[in-house]
């Protein structure tokens, strides 16, 4: 079962290209897990379908979402529940 | 171009309307009235074929419609075709959420921008950023990135109108205020256990914005707004006072055979507002009739024009001012109340009337000038209203103007009231705070004013109205 991330990004988002590139780092160490990267200047009709407001905004596979930048300890502890999901 | 708010009152509030570009906040209270207001105006803007985006933070887009309906709009004909209605909130339903400081608006902004594009909107409203913003922990960092919100969508030419909740009292202005071009408030009162609502335009640019309150009341049949202040119904140019603005204020001037009682209250001096006229008045050659008492009289008016440096002199000379002495200034205030008076109000008039003829004969019009307050005080009720009365008919009948002053708070009220209900124009000049004001609450061309600002010349004219 592959579970899905999602990341909205926007060109004037100045804290989205460390946080993708935190992002991809982490789920590079879960091989269930996939992320996807939306940039809403090029989609808006996604940002439209998941009701996105803030930027940047990552979408967990249990609807929760995060918005705002923030250190890769940040995001990885947000992560960590889907982490182990898939060592067991 | 503008856009019609769909009611005519607001649009003379605004300066003619909504501009295409400009952003102005509805704020009030909770309860107010602003989410109605804003439906009335979109409904409005509608009416006009003018496409409408109206975000809703709060209510579902179908609860909004019936909502509508409770107000005798529909809004169905227009849906997804001139207009679209969309909710947008941080938080949609089953989600939660983690918000840290670092965040803009862009996500919202190119979903708004593509709903404008896609109907072609012309007119955004957005109900409410209050709620709007409260859904964010870091509220600060939403309302500085709101900023370019604004901006983004202005610079598309479309209106944008924000409503804002406000608290009862305030004592800053919220950024809000700082960002829009535009503040329409509204708030209601409690007073007689009577709820009642009331709209101001605090902060428009490019123009004046209006300096007075409103009433307003919702109804089915849209929303009445029931103005303070009237403006002048006809433009009248026989009679000016020789204070420009007071003229314009008054649609003109003062119509001939009109009896203006200017009421002061006991600290403002009326003199400069008094040889303003005066002077106005001998300048364009007219006869002129004092019926002087211990205030109003020959040697304080020539002193007082001394002072402005105006020789008033020649005037004297030649005839065209008289003076009628009621009292003997030789004998002291406490003397002349116990002697009454040295003139009987027959005698006043008749002397008066003779003397208007006498003008009258040389085709000279007259204006007549009194201080009333002493008399009110001297002569008894029914003898002082006589005298009133019968001075107005003259006035009236000769065509001429009688200026009559009168301290309002050295009288009772019931007379005041007769003197009101006999003036043709009432005009009220007084202090508060080291400021004065003149405001015209009575006049039969139609134009009442809100209290202006006075502001007093060392030269004539002595006074200047400002606002």
């Amino acid at each position: 079962m592959e579970l899905k991330i999602m990341f909205f990004t926007s060109p004037t988002c100045s804290w989205c290209p460390y946080i993708e590139g935190v992002l991809k780092h982490i789920i590079s160490e879960a091989s269930h897990l996939e992320l996807e990267v939306i940039n809403i200047a090029d989609d808006v009709s996604k940002a439209e379908e998941f009701d996105i407001v803030a930027i940047p905004t990552i979408i967990l596979p249990n609807n929760q979402r995060i918005i705002g930048g923030a250190d890769e300890a940040f995001i990885r502890e947000q992560l960590q529940f889907f982490m182990t999901m898939g060592q067991n | 171009m503008t856009i019609s708010t769909g009611i005519e009152e607001l649009d003379n509030m605004i300066d003619g309307g909504l501009r295409p570009g400009f952003c102005y906040a509805i704020k009030g209270t909770a309860g107010a009235g602003k989410t109605v207001l804003s439906l009335f105006i979109t409904m409005g803007a509608l009416k006009q074929e003018i496409p409408v985006l109206f975000i809703s933070t709060e209510v579902d887009p179908d609860k909004l419609v019936d909502y509508v309906e409770s107000f005798g709009m529909n809004f169905k004909p227009y849906i997804d075709k001139t207009l679209l209605v969309e909710k947008m909130s941080l938080k949609p339903a089953g989600t939660s959420l983690v918000q840290t400081d670092k965040f803009d608006l862009s996500g919202i902004i190119a979903r708004v921008k593509k709903k404008i594009q896609d109907i072609g909107a012309k007119l955004v409203v957005f109900d409410s950023i209050s709620a709007f913003f409260a859904e964010f922990q870091y509220e600060k960092t939403a309302r500085s990135s709101f900023i370019d919100f604004i901006r983004e969508i202005t610079n598309e030419g479309c209106t944008l109108i924000l409503t804002a909740e406000s608290q009862v009292t305030e004592e800053y202005a919220t950024l809000e205020e700082f960002l829009v071009d535009g503040v329409i408030k509204i708030r209601s009162e409690l007073k007689n256990n009577q709820l009642i609502k009331r709209i101001s335009v605090p902060k428009l640019r490019s123009a004046q914005p209006t300096h007075f309150e409103n009433r307003f009341i919702i109804s089915k049949e849209g929303i009445t707004i029931f103005r303070s202040e009237q403006p002048p119904i006809s433009l009248i140019r026989e009679e000016t006072t020789g204070i420009l603005r007071l003229d314009e204020l008054l649609g003109g001037g003062i119509p001939k055979g009109s009896v203006v009682l200017i009421e002061i209250d006991g600290e403002t001096n009326y003199f400069p507002l008094f040889l303003t006229t005066l002077n106005h008045h001998l300048e364009e050659g007219k006869g002129v009739i004092i019926h002087s008492n211990v205030h109003m009289h020959s040697a304080r008016i020539v002193e007082e024009f001394k002072r402005a440096e105006k020789d008033i002199l020649p005037h004297l000379n030649e005839g065209n001012v008289v003076f009628i002495d009621k009292y003997n200034r030789s004998v002291t205030a406490v003397e002349a109340r116990e002697m009454s008076q040295l003139m009987t109000t027959d005698d006043m008039i008749s002397v008066t009337v003779e003397l208007m003829e006498a003008f009258r004969k040389g085709k000279q019009s007259v204006v007549l000038y009194g201080d009333l307050t002493d008399d009110a005080n001297i002569l008894t009720e029914s003898d002082f209203l006589r005298y009133f009365a019968l001075q107005s008919f003259n006035v009236k009948e000769r065509g001429s103007i009688a200026y009559s002053f009168l301290n309002f708070n050295a009288i009772s009220r019931e007379i005041l009231a007769r003197l009101r209900t006999t003036a043709d124009i009432i005009i009220r000049f007084s202090r508060v705070d080291y400021n004065h004001y003149i405001e015209c609450v009575k006049s039969s061309t139609g134009a009442t004013f809100l209290p202006k600002i006075v502001k007093f010349n060392d030269k004539l004219p002595l006074i200047d109205i400002i606002g």
